[in-house]
């Protein structure tokens, strides 16, 4: 199947893409596989942090969602282990409106407004409910730990 | 003998009804004479008595002055009795005819009033035989050259119906007589009743051919292929024989074979111009029903005396056609005679055709494509050399090289008056008279050496024949859209007759007074008879060619007739309409009014009442079948000159020719005995080429034709038109269009399947054709398949509704379509009034949003909005919501989530800044709202996306919504054509939503409003619509005005859909024309199109092929189509 128009139109975009905090770029021949980053958003836990995630669109993408995985290391309540992210736009609110960039967009929104209740990772769920700054404190420290560091970032630029 | 005679004679009295009144009654003369009297030629009868002599109050001599004619005794009796003794009533009684309904109250001669009364005892007591020698049905008149005639003797076998010894004896004179059974009293003139019986008798009536010997007994009969001959030459008293026996046993027993010489004399009667023949004559008065059996009685004749000839040995001195017709016209005879006792050993159908319902079988075989071909080809051969002729002044067109070169052969061909001076008929031939008899003794001479025989009709004269008239039309054959009625209109410019004297002013003075019975000449006029679809377009035709105040028509149907012979003749000459137009249905009714109620056709005072200067038929194969109402009709048309336009003048049978000859009053063509022995019956026998040579030779002088891809010597085209593109338009069906499609599909596959099996195909092939119907149908829209009234083709009315029925027990179906058309219901409702301008407004302004939110398109294709205001493309909204539906999801909107109803999806349309003025034609106001700000700002129109309607009627809106929104806009104009009317009723309410201005003419359209529709699309500047069906549009429309062309379904035969595309594509179309066959990808329709490439080479069947053939046809064409 040819690659839709719209994908086209996308990757273009997001190759202009400035100052947002978000990055995604094609992952080797796959046009529909691309390499995401995003940087944590300020006064949140993962502040410094540049995340990496993977994302790939669907044959019958935008009529269904992409899909979308944390690569690095992350402690958050709706994110598990494997790096799977538990967002309602990713699922069931996807809408064919909505774009790579309005999904990454949501993601590091997610970053900044963590909801344990709706969990995906119980064990830190519980924990950011039980004692919510330890919580925050060992996501500080996962991302200090794990995450790449802004400033390497834009040494690689 | 004698004793039986008066009764007998007193019977003629009684019963006769006058086959010819006028002609003098006689004493009865022994036709067949006393053996004794055998001389050729009988001692002239006793004279008649003074028949004045008993009429004291009613002055026979002055009766007899002042009619002209002389009457015997008793039918004077009769007139005066019926007349109660006036002298000017009788007169008048006499003259129409009246008087003869009335029985003789009175017998003059006591004497024949006992032999009458004797007469009926004996009727009652004997057998109803009454010997046919003394019923003379007709009687002879008394100045006749001869009362009979030596011609020859033949040989005839005979068997003995009576044993003995020495009945007959070598060289014994025998008497040869008919017996025929009682013609029934004449009942009620005209009931059913009496005419059944007469048929019976008329059937029982055998040919038993008795023979007498010298005593006077009845010794035998005539071998029956003898008889079958004499019997009738004797019943139609044309002849008589005696005959002289030349060998018999002398011991006779029942059976025995005698053989006979024949000695044969022509009866004086045969040659008496008065007898009743007309009807085989071309002006012959056909007003009357009863005409097969008279056709019977001519056939009958012509064979009979055919063979007589041929078996004596007489030959023809001159032939008048320049052709040896015995053998053709026996074979022809035989042929007939086969058919007849095949059709009587059948079901025997009723001799009477019924007088309301037109029995319209066919006869003749039908032609195959290249033995058409072979035929035109010689009727092409058009020299374009040929000289041309300058219209007259007063027409207003130019005409183009070859259109000149027609007029000029027209103009020859009507004033080609002179004939060749005393050429004879070619319908005659030229006898000797023998001039000695078979002992070879001189035969006494009457003076007259030689005798003409007209061996199509059975007629017969001593006078030459000479050739009446020649045909001063003919046919102008040329394909469509090469003018035909252009080229008429200049003919009727340019040949005027001159010297025609008005009538003196003196005579207005006087009230108009019809002359009666007799048809006048309207020097002036011309009379079109078209079908009524074409009525108007003659009409602003005619206008158009001529130069103002140069021609006066007039249409003349329905409503509003006026006594033609006031305006057309007389000393309204001058006012006279130059062309009156008229339909076929008019000449038809006025026909079957004339002959239903026995109105004289002059005082009807319409088209019959006068004699036009030239008469057109257009669109003459309506009159291809020569039985049907309307083919007579139009032969009873008078004119100086007749002309047929028809594109096909021969459809697919050589007959066809044969009514447009017969029309044309071609001799001897026109003669349909002669064009039976010469055409019809080799054809027949497989000697196409003698048949085909021959109809060549008709054709040759007559046709004028000429095709639209014909070259000029140097290379170009007769008539260069404007290229056309003809493209298929593959039509995907939506997934519950196609539930509904393949539904039936299993359905009529099962049924033709079982039918294969049982081989019964041909039985069932109704519902089967009705089934397949309804699978088009649903190719076009799933809900057609439930209407009953969708067909344009009348074999396939009554079909479907049957498979209406058969399909509304049908659950499932049912339920698919209701699937289908679940959310149709509220389709009709006002976007407006839900939503009202707001709506309108916001979207006017989001519209402008750049691109769409699901493809990213910046022009957004189809920009469709949701009932929330959200817009993206149209597709894009398909392809969301049915990638929800399938994943059990409620389609939601993309951009703010709420649901999305699939009727409320709306097609924005913005209409272009321009200055068109609002389309209203055809439409009634818009039902869609409107915005217009300023005449500078786009017009904003919603659309309701039907995702119901079908996916034929989506493609067709799209594009013609194309054509509006192309830069610059497209102002083409459109036919819409379906053979589903509808079909049209489902397309015009989408058309009407999408703001397309359009137009509607189809069957049921009256005549009155035709004209104003189609002058309103050729003169609107908008880029109307019209919608069209096929039957309706196929036929004869001049629509030049459009440039596309949409055939919304295939038709069984290209041919049809080729004439709906000349409409458009023909003389007078200025631009390229395209064309869009729509077809829907993988369906029947599919399969139609390659059943049509199969025959695309057929002429135009129009509909106008026989049931039978078109239905074994078809069932071919079910195979194909359902891949069997």
């Amino acid at each position: 199947m040819s690659l839709p128009k719209r994908i086209l139109k996308e990757t273009e975009r997001l190759r202009n893409e400035k100052d947002t905090g978000i990055k995604a770029t094609i992952h080797g021949d796959n046009l529909r596989y691309f390499d995401v980053e995003i940087n944590g958003p300020e006064g949140s836990p993962y502040e410094g942090g540049v995340f990496e995630l993977e994302l790939f669109l669907p044959e019958d993408y935008p009529m269904s969602p992409p899909k979308v995985r944390f690569l690095t290391k992350i402690y958050h309540p709706n994110i598990d282990r494997l790096g799977r992210i538990c967002l309602d736009i990713l699922k069931n609110n996807w809408s064919p409106a909505l774009q790579i960039r309005t999904v990454l967009l949501s993601i590091q929104a997610l970053l900044g407004a963590p909801n344990p209740d709706d969990p995906l990772a119980n064990d830190v769920a519980q924990k950011w409910k039980e004692d919510e700054n330890a919580a925050k404190a060992t996501a500080r420290q996962w991302t200090k730990e794990y995450a790449k560091k802004v400033s390497d970032q834009k040494e690689e630029a | 003998m004698e004793p039986s005679r008066q009764p007998k004679r007193q019977r003629t009295a009684q019963f006769d009804s006058g086959r010819d009144n006028r002609i003098k009654e006689e004493p009865d003369t022994a036709i067949f004479s006393d053996p004794h009297d055998e001389l050729p030629f009988i001692a002239p009868p006793p004279s008649s008595q003074p028949e004045q002599a008993e009429q004291p109050s009613f002055d026979a001599e002055l009766f007899t002055t002042i009619v002209g004619e002389r009457l015997t005794t008793d039918k004077l009796k009769q007139l005066e009795n019926a007349a109660g003794g006036n002298m000017e009533r009788a007169i008048n009684m006499y003259f129409d005819g009246s008087w003869k309904n009335t029985r003789p109250t009175q017998i003059a001669n006591p004497l024949m009033k006992a032999a009458r009364q004797q007469a009926s005892k004996k009727r009652k007591e004997s057998d109803p035989v009454i010997k046919a020698e003394s019923t003379p049905e007709y009687t002879r008149p008394k100045n006749l050259p001869f009362d009979k005639r030596y011609l020859g003797v033949l040989q005839a076998e005979g068997w003995t119906t009576c044993s003995g010894t020495n009945l007959l004896q070598y060289g014994e004179r025998v008497t040869i007589h008919r017996e025929k059974l009682r013609t029934p009293a004449p009942a009620k003139k005209g009931t059913a009743a009496a005419k059944g019986a007469h048929l019976r008798q008329r059937k029982t009536a055998d040919l038993i051919v008795r023979f007498k010997n010298s005593r006077g007994f009845e010794v035998g009969r005539l071998e029956q292929d003898m008889a079958k001959f004499v019997s009738v030459l004797i019943d139609q008293r044309l002849c008589s024989f005696d005959g002289t026996v030349v060998y018999a046993p002398e011991q006779c027993r029942m059976n025995d074979t005698v053989y006979l010489q024949l000695r044969v004399f022509l009866l004086g009667e045969a040659f008496d111009q008065n007898r009743n023949f007309k009807e085989t004559r071309v002006v012959g008065d056909l007003f009357t029903i009863q005409e097969t059996e008279e056709e019977k009685d001519v056939r009958q004749r012509q064979a009979s005396l055919v063979r007589l000839f041929d078996k004596i040995g007489l030959e023809a001195v001159v032939k008048g056609s320049g052709m040896d017709a015995k053998k053709e016209i026996l074979k022809a005879a035989e042929s007939l005679e086969e058919i007849e006792a095949k059709s009587k050993a059948g079901t025997p159908k009723p001799v009477i055709k019924k007088e309301g319902g037109e029995e319209e079988e066919e006869e003749g075989e039908e032609l195959e494509q290249d033995q058409l071909d072979e035929l035109y080809r010689k009727a092409q051969s058009f020299d374009f050399d040929s000289p041309e002729a300058e219209p007259s002044e007063t027409f207003a067109m130019d005409l183009r090289r070859y259109q000149k070169q027609a007029l000029n052969w027209m103009l020859s061909k009507e004033r080609n008056e002179s004939l060749r001076e005393g050429s004879m008929n070619p319908l005659w031939d030229e006898y000797k008279w023998p001039t000695v008899d078979e002992e070879g003794l001189e035969l006494m001479d009457a003076g007259q050496g030689s005798f003409y025989a007209n061996l199509y009709s059975g007629e017969m004269s001593l006078q030459f024949p000479k050739q009446e008239q020649n045909c001063l039309g003919g046919i102008l054959a040329d394909e469509m859209g090469l003018g035909k009625t252009i080229q008429m209109l200049a003919l009727i410019h340019s040949n005027i007759p001159e010297g025609i004297e008005v009538p003196k002013q003196s005579n207005d003075l006087l009230p108009y007074e019809p002359k009666v019975h007799t048809i006048d000449y309207a020097p002036y006029t011309t009379l079109v008879v078209a079908p009524m679809s074409l009525l108007s377009q003659w009409e602003s035709e005619c206008d158009a060619a001529s130069k103002p105040n140069t021609l006066k028509t007039m249409v003349y149907y329905a409503a509003g007739r006026e006594d033609l012979r006031k305006l057309c003749t007389g000393h309204n000459l001058m006012s006279a309409p130059n062309v009156i137009i008229t339909s076929y249905g008019t000449v038809l009714s006025e026909f079957s009014h004339i002959s239903h109620t026995g109105t004289d056709r002059v005082l009807h005072g319409g088209l019959f009442s006068i004699r036009f200067n030239r008469i057109i038929l257009d669109e003459a194969h309506n009159i291809k079948n020569r039985n049907s109402k309307t083919a007579k009709a139009c032969y009873e048309l008078e004119a100086n000159h007749r002309w047929v336009l028809t594109g096909t003048p021969i459809v697919n049978r050589l007959e066809d020719l044969f009514s447009l000859v017969r029309f044309l009053r071609v001799e001897p063509w026109g003669n349909f005995a002669f064009w039976r022995t010469f055409i019809t019956v080799p054809f027949e026998e497989k000697n196409f080429l003698k048949a085909l040579d021959m109809v060549q030779t008709v054709l040759e002088p007559l046709v004028m034709r000429r095709t639209k891809d014909m070259k000029l010597p140097d290379g170009s085209p007769l008539v260069p038109l404007p290229p056309r593109d003809i493209m298929i338009e593959q039509i995907d069906l939506s997934e519950q269009e196609r539930l509904v499609y393949d539904h039936i599909y299993n359905k009529v596959s099962a049924t033709v399947n079982a039918n294969i099996e049982g081989g019964t195909l041909f039985k069932s092939y109704t519902s089967i054709l009705a089934q397949i119907l309804r699978l088009r149908q649903s190719c076009c829209h799933p809900t057609l398949v439930r209407r009953k009234d969708v067909v344009a083709d009348e074999e396939e009315a009554d079909a479907a509704r049957d498979a209406a029925n058969g399909f509304a027990d049908d659950m499932d179906l049912a339920a698919l379509i209701d699937k289908f058309t679940a959310s149709e219901s509220q389709e009709t409702q006002n976007v407006a009034n839900v939503y009202g301008a707001h709506v309108l407004k916001q979207i006017k302004e989001e519209s402008n949003i750049s691109e769409c939110p699901i493809c990213m398109t910046e022009e957004i294709e189809n920009l469709t909005v949701t009932g929330c205001f959200h817009a993206a493309c149209k597709e894009c909204w398909m392809q969301h919501i049915d990638y929800q539906k399938k994943h059990d999801k409620i389609p939601l909107c993309v951009a703010c989530r709420a649901p999305i109803n699939d009727r409320d999806l709306f097609e924005v349309i913005r209409e272009p800044p321009s200055a068109l003025p609002t389309p209203t034609i055809g439409t009634e106001p818009p039902s869609a709202p409107c915005l217009t700000q300023s005449s500078t700002e786009p017009t904003i129109r919603l659309r309701r996306l039907n995702r119901k309607s079908s996916s034929k009627i989506n493609t067709l809106i799209s594009k013609l919504l194309s054509f509006k929104s192309a830069s610059p806009p497209d102002l083409s104009k459109s036919i819409v054509f379906s053979q589903f009317t509808s079909f049209l009723d489902l397309i015009e309410p989408e058309l009407k939503l999408s703001g397309i201005p359009y137009l509607r003419l189809d069957g049921t359209t009256p005549q009155a409003t035709r004209k104003s529709i189609l002058s309103r699309f050729s003169d609107s500047p908008l880029p109307l619509v019209l919608l069209l069906s096929l039957r309706t549009g196929g036929v004869g429309l001049n629509l030049v005005a459009a440039q596309n062309v949409f055939l919304m379904d295939p038709w069984w035969s290209w041919a049809v859909e080729s004439q709906a595309i000349d409409r458009v594509h023909r003389m007078g179309q200025k631009g390229k024309v395209r064309v869009w066959r729509f077809v829907v990808r993988g369906s029947v329709e599919e399969r139609m199109l390659r059943v049509q490439e199969k025959k695309k080479f057929l002429a135009g069947t129009l509909g106008m092929m026989g049931k039978e053939e078109m239905r074994s046809e078809r069932i071919e064409d079910i195979k194909v189509l359902l891949g069997k």
